[in-house]
Parts: C-alpha cells; structure tokens; sequence
C-alpha cells in the first residue's frame, strides 16, 4: 500500500481493504471505482471534447459498507440540463438496474470548458435524485485540466452528501484499483481504435440500434484487465 | 503507417469530393479531416487547382481542433502567401491564436479587422466565442444580443444564443430563441423538437401540453426522431395523470384525450421493437 503526492490511494492486489482504512472512515464510507467504470467516464469526455457529458454510476454490490463502483453508463453529450431526455435516461437505466441486479450510486459529469470542474447546478439536482434512493450516492466531477497523457494522477473530483451539500470527499476514502493497469487499458483502447465503440444515450437516440449499455466495449474492456488481478 | 488512399483504397478526386462534402454539410469531424486533407495537400496539391486554398482553410480549422499547430501553422502561411490582406485569413490567424489560448491577442486582432470593416459577422462572431471560451456566459449572452439586433436573420447566432440560455437555466428566452429558428424554417424537426424539450422542462400544464404539441409536430416533420417520440410519450403520460383544479378545468379534458393517445404511442413502441430497431 502506498501513497503518491496526490493522496488517492493505490491499492495493491491481494492487501487486506480493511488495513488501508483509516478509523475515522467509517463515519465518510469508501468508494471504489473500478477500472472498466473509470475506462469508460474517461473515453465518454474524450469522445465529446467540445461538450459537457455525464453519465450514471452503477453498483452491483449489495447497500452497505463501501461504495463499489463497477461499472458506469455514459448519458448524454447534449442539453444536459432539459428535462425530458434525462428523464427517459434515468426511467430506462432505472429499469435495466433491475433486471441486472445493479443499482444507481453514483453520477458523473464532465464540463464543455475543461478549467471548470465544479459542479452545475444540473450536477446537483441530478445528484439530489439519487441520493433519494441511495444514501451514500457520490457526485464525480471529471476534471478536464488533468486529461493529458502522462499525468500521473486520475483526473477525478468527488463529492458526497454532508449535512444537506455536497461536500469534496476526503481523497483518501477513494480507491481506485491498479492505477497504471488502469491507465495502460485507456491506452490501448486508444491506440486500438475501440474508443469509437462507446455508445452513450444520446447516440443510442440518433440510432437506436446501437447498445448504450455497452456490452461489447465492456467485453474488450474486460479482455484487457489482467485476470491474474482478480475482480475490478 | 499506410497512407489514406491505401488504407481505404480511394483516389485523390474521392478525398476531394469528400472533404467538400465534409465542407457543405458543415461536419466537425476533425480528424478524419486533417488525415485525409494532410494527405491531400502533401501528396496531390498540384491536381487540385484553385481547390486548394479552400482545402487549405477547412484543413487549418480541423488541425487546430486536433492540437495539430504545426500543420495548422503551414496551411495558414500557405494562405498568407496567396492572400496578404485578406480579412478571411486574419480570422483564421486570430483562431489560431484562440487555439493557443492567447486570447488578448486574438482579440486585438479581431478588433482590427472589425476596424477596417465594421459588418464583418466573422470577426464579431469570434470574440463572441472567446467569451464563451472564457467561461463569461452572460457577457457572451450580452454580445450576442447585440449582434443579434443588428444581424436578424443569422440563425446560427440565434441557436448559439438558445444553447447559452439554456446552459444558464433561462428557459424562457431560450424559447424564445427556438420560436425564432420555428418560424424562419418551419419544415426543421430538430428545432421543434428542442422547443418541446425546452417547453417540458419549464413544467406546468400549460407548458407539458405546449410541449406535447411540438412534439407531434417534429415527428409530423420527420417520423423517425426518436427524441420526439419518446416525448411524445413522456408528454402524455405527464399530461393524463393531471388532477382537475378551479383554476385549471379544461385538464380533465386533457387528461382523458391524452390517456387514448398514450395507448397510440405505446402501439408505435411495440411497432418499434417487434421491427428489431431497439436494443
């Protein structure tokens, strides 16, 4: 277990989670994001520079103890803040949570102009939502400024609800497995050209034959990370 | 790395329809454009004639939007070279240096060609979007107004000016923006269509069913846009399930017409699945 100077803490494999925690953490609970939800934010704001995107967080871990994020559905890349097309989203996401045992955790967003990663007051309100239904949901603001090959730290800011706002959450409640694997997937997604099978829902509205759930990408995504590791 | 021509196996007269293609129909698609247009200009630049200095220009703009400063860079002093004084090419300069972020500068330069020629759109366009860059929305909102007083008829100002108010939540004006585009191109399903969403999300009955109506209409202009269809839906549902109030009687009306209606629409979405079109 170590740390680098952007205090996100990187979790070897095989590190029992519970001697990373430190004591006061019960009280902020953890949140794991996982390589394949991590991958696909990151391709979702590359694939759109010039707009702002956001996207749900999804969970198929059962309520309760650390919040693991494992995978995610990238939303939409325009008029993120009228009302209708959201709403089909979240109905649609809703339901396909269901039928898939997962659940909503979590939002994420990413802004048009790059230097600004605070979050919209469309950010909150749709944060707002889910927490109605899960108490320990995180907003996670992608920043811009950090998207560059090479950089070292994840290019992520979240928040979770503290007395009634959305507070920044302590960086060191947030795990992210396998940073460099992690990074080395994006790449060769890249490099591959399998970062233009991302399909978000706003695509899935201009041609509604392609999947928004991703089950191809996922299957690439989930080829590229090391078996040895284990689960992300 | 093989060359374009060889990966897709396509003359040079195919990439240069191509790129015009990409040029009439006012495409972003910024790398295919530097991959094809470099190509074009590196290897064929003599065929092309006066075609070049056009491929030159959507060249320069797409390099720039891909970080490519050292293509964009030698297509703009090509262009220097052909047209010293040219107003066009100064823009071109000035977003350039917008692509670098040296934004006073760009607007110095801005301010000169609108100087020498004050009804220059292009220039006056350009400092609005360095606002917008800027994050400064509502002065980019200001300028636009302005521009949109004296420049009435320019219906991408009065989109852009729709996108801005709708990223700031005033929903109102950007209604007002849509009604604009609405009544200029009346066969546009796509403006109809973001009039109904704008609509929906201010809320109220009057509005959801304002926003039912303009949703018929873009699927009327074109059945196949799924956004409209689902708002449709959305709008119906919403509209049936009002509660008769003094204030409002005629809801019941609507609620008991839009329940039929809403049985239509859910027909059209089994239509739509039993054909295979959704996931």
């Amino acid at each position: 277990m170590h740390e680098d100077d952007s205090g996100v803490t990187k979790k070897r494999t095989l590190q029992l989670p519970s001697m990373s925690v430190p004591l006061s953490s019960h009280e902020m609970g953890e949140v794991e994001l996982s390589c394949l939800a991590y991958a696909k934010m990151y391709l979702h704001a590359s694939q759109f520079p010039r707009c702002s995107v956001n996207g749900l967080l999804l969970s198929s871990s059962a309520a309760g103890g650390a919040v693991c994020i494992t995978d995610c559905v990238p939303l939409l890349h325009t008029h993120l803040s009228l009302a209708p097309i959201t709403q089909l989203a979240l109905t649609q996401v809703d339901v396909w949570c269901s039928q898939t045992q997962q659940r909503i955790v979590g939002y994420y967003q990413a802004n048009a102009c790059a230097s600004d990663s605070s979050p919209t007051p469309c950010a909150l309100k749709i944060a707002e939502k889910i927490f109605e239904q899960c108490n320990n949901a995180v907003l996670l603001m992608i920043d811009g400024e950090k998207m560059f090959p090479g950089c070292r730290v994840p290019p992520i800011v979240m928040y979770e609800r503290k007395d009634a706002r959305w507070a920044l959450k302590d960086k060191h409640t947030i795990m992210l497995r396998q940073w460099e694997e992690t990074c080395s997937i994006v790449n060769q997604l890249f490099s591959s050209g399998d970062q233009a099978l991302l399909v978000d829902f706003d695509s899935h509205l201009d041609d509604i034959t392609k999947d928004w759930t991703n089950q191809k990408l996922n299957a690439k995504i989930m080829e590229l990370v090391s078996p040895a590791n284990g689960n992300v | 790395m093989s060359s374009i021509s060889e990966l897709y196996d396509v003359s040079w007269e195919e990439m240069r329809d191509k790129l015009r293609k990409w040029r009439e129909e006012n495409y972003r698609n910024s790398e295919q454009i530097v991959d094809v247009g470099e190509e074009l200009i590196n290897e064929h630049a003599s065929k092309l004639g006066d075609d070049i200095w056009i491929i030159y220009e959507q060249v320069m703009i797409a390099a720039l939007d891909c970080s490519r400063d050292d293509l964009a860079w030698s297509c703009l002093q090509e262009l220097k070279r052909q047209f010293p004084d040219s107003h066009r090419v100064k823009r071109l300069a000035g977003m350039r240096l917008e692509a670098l972020e040296r934004y006073e500068d760009a607007n110095k330069l801005y301010d000169s060609i609108l100087q020498d020629d004050p009804t220059n759109t292009a220039a006056r366009k350009r400092k609005i979007s360095i606002l917008r860059a800027q994050g400064k929305s509502s002065e980019a909102i200001r300028e636009l107004n302005e521009y949109l007083e004296q420049f009435v008829g320019d219906q991408e100002a009065w989109h852009e000016l729709s996108e801005l108010y709708i990223n700031e939540h005033d929903y109102a004006k950007a209604a007002f923006c849509l009604e604009e585009l609405m009544m200029t191109n009346p066969h546009n399903h796509l403006y109809c269509e973001q009039y109904a969403e704008v609509k929906y999300t201010q809320g109220g009955l009057e509005n959801l069913e304002l926003a039912r109506k303009y949703f018929a209409q873009a699927l009327k202009l074109n059945n196949r846009n799924m956004r409209a269809l689902f708002g449709l839906y959305m709008g119906l549902f919403a509209t049936s399930h009002q509660p008769y109030t003094p204030q409002n009687p005629e809801a019941q009306g609507f609620a008991a017409r839009n329940r039929d209606e809403v049985d239509c629409v859910q027909l059209k979405f089994q239509h739509i699945h039993g054909e295979g079109l959704s996931c």
